[in-house]
């Protein structure tokens, strides 16, 4: 075995056992673990918004409509119709799917600006529509939607919803590589990177964008699907502009087109301000802007980049 | 026929001050290129500094107005020399991202140093409302539609009547062109988005007292301006001025026969229109450029 391979595959092993680890060592302190699987649904659904942009060239400022609407058909179905909750997740996320197909389609006409201020649009007015609505407990939001249940066993406790998430998250992350490094992922970057030579190459430009487009949504879905049995509460407030601005910063923080970038992202998003304590949370704030200003101007590839720089002087 | 007039004019003061904040972005727009997101709250910052100055210095209103406009204009220069001269040439998914990362930043400034809590703004002009015949609007309202008329006459003499004006229009056309035949686009860019953050500190200052003062109140107004000039064309500024007023008439009839779905009408129209006219109604036509 090469000695490079040798140190990645350690340094690997080592991450996931610290991954595993992460709920034994805060046995004490179960609200970090809460807080970490927060970290990683919005990385769920910064995934769906990196794979959109980073690889994709195409704007969202409604990524978190596809949430909200994961979120509530999964919710709904289970509260008012006592759906199983495997199949009112897969709802979830066939409902986000369809919606992503419904906001692809300006995307095969508008670009930039354009497609920035359509998607914006079409988002407000989602969260705007589920408060408007009664099924979905208007403007009172949705509450006591029941706990996370997998087959016979309800994850009740943070830390087994945490082991849960990793799956889910490592899962979802390895499809998106495998998508990515495969024809179709090829082609959706080629169309990134100028839609006429990816055109004139056979490439059907306008079905990559839409296909694109329903990948990052079913993703999103699936994040706001798991988000709403994980607190149970659900309000369209919460999926309105400001966390669409809120998913799009975690994605550039963490870094646009790198698979690891939406965990880093998430994660500092989440976590900075529980680090800076509750006093200057809205420094966190100005923090973020800052960042995000500085990931634009200094490191394209954002945080992800520091941790590749790492890896280059470890020589993993 | 009252009902239906009365609210059509108060819709056009809704309206006003969506056209007030769209004409400051399709300034900096339609010659920069970017797509200032940070508009509302560069203002709505603004606006706080205003709120201190007449409430804790008691300076007078008029006063507070000229120097609104000034740290509007200042910001402006500093975002544009410090911020935007580094990364002109970038896609438009980074300018988007930076305008952006300048919006949370001014929303994080005024939260931490002022707390979120809604303050009520005095405003300019106290007194009852006025009747005009059968419609009633309150002085506000009659003042930010004038001010709308009045900031469009003057962006337009600008604009058509000033050298720096055809400067900024000629840069709008072609930049390098511009550059060739001497014009010294760096000042140009400086000067409109001063000019454009001036406007946004106006408009805010405008606009206040008919909500309240908070960090996040200018984020649905920002949201209908970029539908007002996405329908009049992102490169008019008479498009935005039509487009805010178009916005505020509709949605304000539209909530009357169906409040359920007031903000969510015009949303929807916006994407209709983005999709059938891109060029909205009075933008130019664009060829398609990949």
């Amino acid at each position: 075995m090469v000695p490079s391979r040798r140190r990645r595959l350690t340094a690997n092993a080592a991450l996931i056992v610290l991954v595993l680890m992460v709920p034994l060592v805060f046995r004490t302190k179960p609200s970090v673990i809460g807080y970490l699987n927060i970290a990683m649904l919005y990385a769920l659904a910064t995934q769906g918004l990196n794979l959109l942009m980073g690889f994709g060239g195409l704007v969202s400022l409604g990524h978190a409509a596809f949430m909200a609407i994961g979120g509530y058909t999964a919710a709904v179905l289970v509260m008012s119709y006592h759906v199983n909750m495997f199949l009112a997740v897969v709802a979830g996320v066939a409902g986000a799917g369809l919606f992503g197909l419904v906001i692809g389609f300006p995307s095969l006409r508008l670009s930039g600006f354009y497609l920035a201020v359509a998607t914006m649009a079409l988002g407000s007015s989602v969260a705007d529509v589920i408060k408007r609505l009664a099924i979905t407990g208007g403007d009172y939001g949705l509450s006591n939607i029941p706990s996370l249940r997998l087959g016979p066993w309800t994850l009740a406790s943070d830390a087994s919803r945490y082991y849960f998430f990793v799956v889910v998250l490592t899962l979802v992350f390895l499809a998106v590589r495998n998508f990515l490094n495969s024809r179709s992922g090829r082609a959706v970057r080629a169309v990134r990177d100028s839609e006429m030579t990816a055109a004139a190459m056979g490439i059907n430009v306008a079905a990559y964008k839409l296909i694109t487009f329903i990948f990052a949504a079913c993703i999103a879905g699936l994040s706001g699907a798991l988000y709403a049995f994980t607190i149970s509460y659900l309000h369209p407030t919460n999926f309105g502009l400001t966390f669409s601005i809120g998913l799009l910063s975690m994605s550039i923080i963490g870094g646009l087109g790198t698979i690891i970038g939406p965990i880093l992202g998430a994660l500092f998003w989440v976590m900075l301000p529980l680090i800076i304590g509750a006093k200057l949370t809205y420094l966190a704030t100005v923090i973020f802007g800052l960042s995000i200003i500085g990931s634009v101007v200094f490191l394209p590839k954002g945080l992800s980049e520091l941790v590749t720089r790492v890896q280059t002087r470890l020589k993993l | 026929m009252n009902i239906l007039a009365n609210l059509a004019l108060r819709g056009l003061a809704t309206g006003a001050v969506y056209a007030l904040v769209g004409m400051g972005i399709v300034v900096i727009l339609q010659t920069t290129n970017v797509m200032n997101f940070a508009q509302g709250d560069t203002g709505m910052f603004v606006t706080y500094l205003a709120f201190f100055m007449i409430t804790t210095a008691k300076v007078p209103y008029s006063l507070v107005l000229v120097l609104t406009v000034v740290a509007g204009a200042l910001i402006g220069l500093i975002v544009e020399r410090f911020m935007m001269r580094s990364v002109r040439s970038r896609s438009h998914l980074s300018l988007i991202m930076l305008t952006l990362g300048l919006s949370l930043v001014f929303q994080g400034l005024a939260a931490f140093l002022f707390n979120t809590e809604p303050r009520l703004f005095p405003p300019l002009v106290a007194g009852d409302s006025i009747k005009l015949g059968p419609v009633v609007l309150s002085r506000q309202d009659i003042v930010v539609l004038l001010a709308t008329i009045i900031v469009f006459g003057v962006l337009y003499l600008f604009l058509y009547r000033t050298k720096q004006g055809a400067a900024a229009r000629s840069i709008s056309q072609d930049e390098y062109a511009a550059r060739v035949l001497g014009i010294p686009t760096p000042s140009i860019y400086m000067l409109v988005w001063a000019i454009g953050s001036a406007l946004a500190g106006l408009a805010a200052l405008l606009i206040v007292p008919r909500f309240s003062l908070e960090p996040s109140f200018m984020g649905l107004i920002q949201v209908k301006a970029f539908s007002a000039i996405v329908l009049g064309g992102m490169d008019s500024v008479f498009g935005a001025a039509v487009g805010g007023l178009i916005i505020g008439v509709v949605e304000n009839l539209v909530a009357y026969q169906f409040p359920a779905i007031k903000d969510s009408f015009m949303l929807i129209v916006v994407v209709i229109v983005l999709l059938v006219m891109p060029q909205g109604l009075f933008g130019k036509r664009q060829q398609r450029r990949f």
